[in-house]
């Protein structure tokens, strides 16, 4: 954009000098026409005046006034040979004397209508004078007379004394006709001039306009600070490696609204907006997010790692040490604020800002007003849980330090051993082994979580071609959804075609909202035609509901571990499962318990005609397939 | 912003249109000029200058000239500007525009204004301004002749 006026300007610019050009060039052409013109007459007029003063030497001798007064017919003949020189361009040729007053007066006349012999005649007398004492020519240029171009001044000597002046009038029609054809061209770029100078007058114009309506576009008219329409356009074109992301939401809001009215609601709003305005630099972006929550966009500097968190800060003391005021009322309120300090590992800005959204729900949780960032949660989460960090996973991952254990699933009736469930494991550097609860939850949504998925269903691969066995693996719905993720299990499927129908996927999360069903419909049966089995994992409880059945390609069901666990002593729990059972019976879908850790469990299993079983009892989960 | 806009768009073709008739108006014709110093020359006490001419270009020239009013009839006027005909009446001044009726009217006119080879030449008759008791400021006195 900022290119493109750029360009505009030089065209505009070059267009301008263009034609500046062609303008000094067509007066410079008319300029050297008329001295060319000018030339050729006064040369013309040379020749003529040179003959006319032959012509007079010849037949005046001594007083040309005396002669000529006294010879009629001399004065008659003389002024005929004038009047043959004269034409449209020589236009007046006369014959002027000085008399004892320093007047001059006509001698002969050559023009047309004639002025009577003696009549006085109104000139110049400084320059009529200076040809009559320097007895030189002169060309004069007669600007202040109408119809005259130049006249052009001869004297007449008899005797080394002047006697009189010769006088050639050049007519003005000839550069006036020079002028008229080129006036045309002249006007032609006085046109073009004043066009191009309204059409830039209506461009700046509409560009002013066009600006004005953009800034209200993307302004929000309450608190003045850009609005979601502006979060869209930079979303496309932000760079998120070079910000934090910040979001603010006032506390008990409502609770102003409601008591001191929406007036108040509004100013408020406005005052903590011109607040975080003034704590942020002019290279931070601030957004009204929608109704009391803002959105900013905090650049990164090399100096503070932690920059957004302490902005952040800084903002939360400040609104908490603001008093706003209304209609005499005190009003005091507090900020919560969630923070993604890294938004970069994340699948998308989108994604980014849905984590510092989760951070601020974390924040008002813990009792608001309060500053909370990816990294301030890990330190706190990772003291109590010993979660993983975002960077841990991805140290692990580049380390090849995610692996997979795989847990038997037994026939219930034979006790072979029909597939293996694989289960992710970060292997620590010690050695030691973390489970998928202390880091899966802090990569979700982001682009990790597509890494670890891959190596994952991978390593499943790898493993069904070498020892030949059917391998379940745990994906939630969410990835079914998510386009990068869906599209990594075809990759990986239509690469490992072959072995495909060794795989079971084993689908978590099973909460299917309803304008997504068909989506998923439509994505299981294209996995399902690669000859993947679809089980359900964890039935039984959480969000289970039997919708699944009549919507979903199921293949397996599994049992979730809370019903089975105590099979062997509630009641309860054996009524569930049973019917449970029958109903998958009667679908012809197979059944698998999970969390057999006993022998009792698994008697009252085999009791149940569940068709398979894992646990602890039958085998704990191992970095090989044990055959 | 948009009004403000428009305000601006109306003062620029404003100013264009005030620029172009700038540009093609015409000077005062030196025709008038000369004739205002010579009626005001000539009849130098009088307020009102009551004028008659005997051609439509005199009579558009004189009735732009300030303290000069025409009048339908030359008798009734003190200044005559004559360009054909030799009209009499001995109370006003006469001046004429062409040099042969000038010739004609010598014992008459006080002098002529008229185009000789594209030059404008003004010229006085001594007798007739000593008849009327005239006399010309210093600036004019180079174009008082004889005769003709």
């Amino acid at each position: 954009m900022k290119y493109l006026a750029k360009l505009y300007i030089f065209i505009f610019i070059s267009i301008l000098l263009a034609i500046a050009y062609l303008f000094i060039q067509t007066s410079q052409t008319q300029t050297l026409l008329n001295t060319n013109v000018e030339k050729i007459l006064i040369n013309e007029a040379k020749t003529f005046a040179h003959n006319i003063d032959k012509n007079l030497q010849k037949h005046l001798k001594k007083d040309p006034y005396q002669e000529l007064k006294e010879n009629k017919i001399l004065r008659k003949q003389l002024e005929n040979a004038l009047e043959l020189l004269r034409s449209d361009t020589f236009k007046y040729i006369f014959v002027l004397y000085r008399d004892n007053h320093g007047n001059y007066r006509f001698l002969l006349d050559g023009s047309k209508e004639k002025a009577a012999f003696n009549q006085r005649l109104n000139v110049d007398k400084k320059l009529w004078n200076r040809v009559y004492e320097t007895q030189q020519p002169l060309i004069v240029n007669q600007k202040k007379l109408d119809g005259l171009w130049i006249s052009y001044l001869v004297p007449f000597v008899i005797d080394k004394k002047t006697k009189a002046v010769i006088a050639i009038d050049f007519s003005k029609e000839l550069p006036q006709n020079i002028y008229n054809a080129i006036a045309p061209l002249n006007n032609i770029f006085w046109y073009i001039f004043i066009a191009i100078s309204v059409l830039i007058f209506i461009l700046v114009y509409q560009t002013l306009l066009s600006i004005k309506n953009k800034k209200e576009s993307i302004t929000d008219p309450l608190t003045q600070t850009y609005n979601r329409n502006y979060m869209r356009e930079l979303l496309k074109k932000i760079n998120i490696d070079n910000y934090q992301i910040m979001m603010c939401d006032i506390d008990y809001f409502k609770y102003i609204n409601d008591n001191y009215g929406h007036k108040a609601g509004d100013e408020v709003l406005v005052k903590t907006a011109q607040i975080i305005s003034t704590e942020i630099r002019s290279d931070d972006i601030l957004i009204r997010f929608g109704g009391e929550e803002f959105l900013l966009f905090i650049k990164r500097d090399n100096t503070t790692k932690n920059l957004a968190y302490h902005i952040a800060q800084r903002i939360r003391k400040k609104i908490e040490s603001s008093t706003f005021l209304y209609e005499d009322k005190e009003i005091k309120i507090t900020l919560s604020i969630g923070i993604t300090c890294q938004p970069e590992h994340f699948k998308s800005i989108s994604e980014a800002i849905k984590h510092a959204d989760k951070m601020l729900y974390i924040a008002k949780r813990e009792g608001r007003n309060k500053v909370v960032s990816t990294k301030s949660h890990h330190i706190k989460t990772s003291q109590t849980n010993t979660k993983k960090s975002i960077n841990e996973v991805k140290a692990a991952l580049e380390e090849k330090r995610i692996i997979c254990f795989f847990q038997a699933i037994y026939n219930v009736k034979d006790k072979n051993i029909v597939k293996y469930e694989a289960l992710v494991r970060l292997k620590e550097l010690d050695g030691t082994i973390t489970p998928p609860a202390a880091f899966l939850e802090s990569i979700m949504y982001t682009n990790i979580y597509n890494d670890l998925t891959k190596i994952v269903l991978e390593s499943v691969f790898e493993h069904i071609k070498e020892y030949k066995v059917i391998i379940s693996t745990n994906l939630n719905f969410s990835d079914i959804l998510d386009n990068t993720i869906y599209q990594l299990i075809l990759t990986e499927l239509r690469t490992h075609k072959d072995l495909a129908p060794w795989l079971v996927i084993e689908l978590l999360e099973y909460e299917i909202l309803e304008e997504t069903s068909e989506i998923v419909q439509e994505r299981l049966s294209e996995i399902k035609a690669f000859g993947v089995q679809i089980a359900i994992d964890d039935f039984g409880s959480g969000y289970s509901n039997y919708t699944i059945f009549k919507t979903l390609p199921i293949d397996i069901l599994k049992l979730d571990g809370s019903l089975i666990k105590d099979l062997d002593h509630s009641k309860t729990s054996r009524t569930i499962v049973d019917s449970i059972v029958l109903l998958a019976k009667e679908m012809q879908i197979k059944t698998v318990a999970e969390f057999v850790h006993s022998k009792e469990v698994l008697y009252e299993v085999e009791k149940l005609k569940i068709d398979e079983a894992q646990g602890f009892y039958l085998a704990k989960p191992s970095a090989d397939i044990l055959t | 912003m948009a009004k403000y806009g428009v305000s601006i768009l109306k003062k620029f073709l404003l100013l264009l249109l005030l620029g172009s008739s700038l540009l093609f108006s015409s000077d005062l014709k030196t025709e008038e000029k000369i004739y205002k110093l010579i009626i005001h020359t000539l009849l130098p006490q009088k307020e009102v200058i009551k004028a008659w001419s005997d051609t439509t270009h005199n009579k558009e020239v004189l009735n732009t000239i300030p303290n000069v009013i025409l009048v339908n009839s030359p008798q009734k006027a003190d200044f005559l500007l004559l360009n054909n005909n030799k009209v009499s009446n001995p109370k006003a001044l006469i001046f004429v525009t062409n040099f042969k009726l000038l010739g004609k009217t010598q014992n008459s006119a006080l002098g002529g204004f008229f185009w000789q080879k594209g030059r404008p030449n003004i010229l006085f008759l001594r007798k007739n301004l000593q008849k009327h008791n005239i006399t010309l400021p210093q600036s004019m006195q180079e174009f008082i002749e004889d005769d003709l």
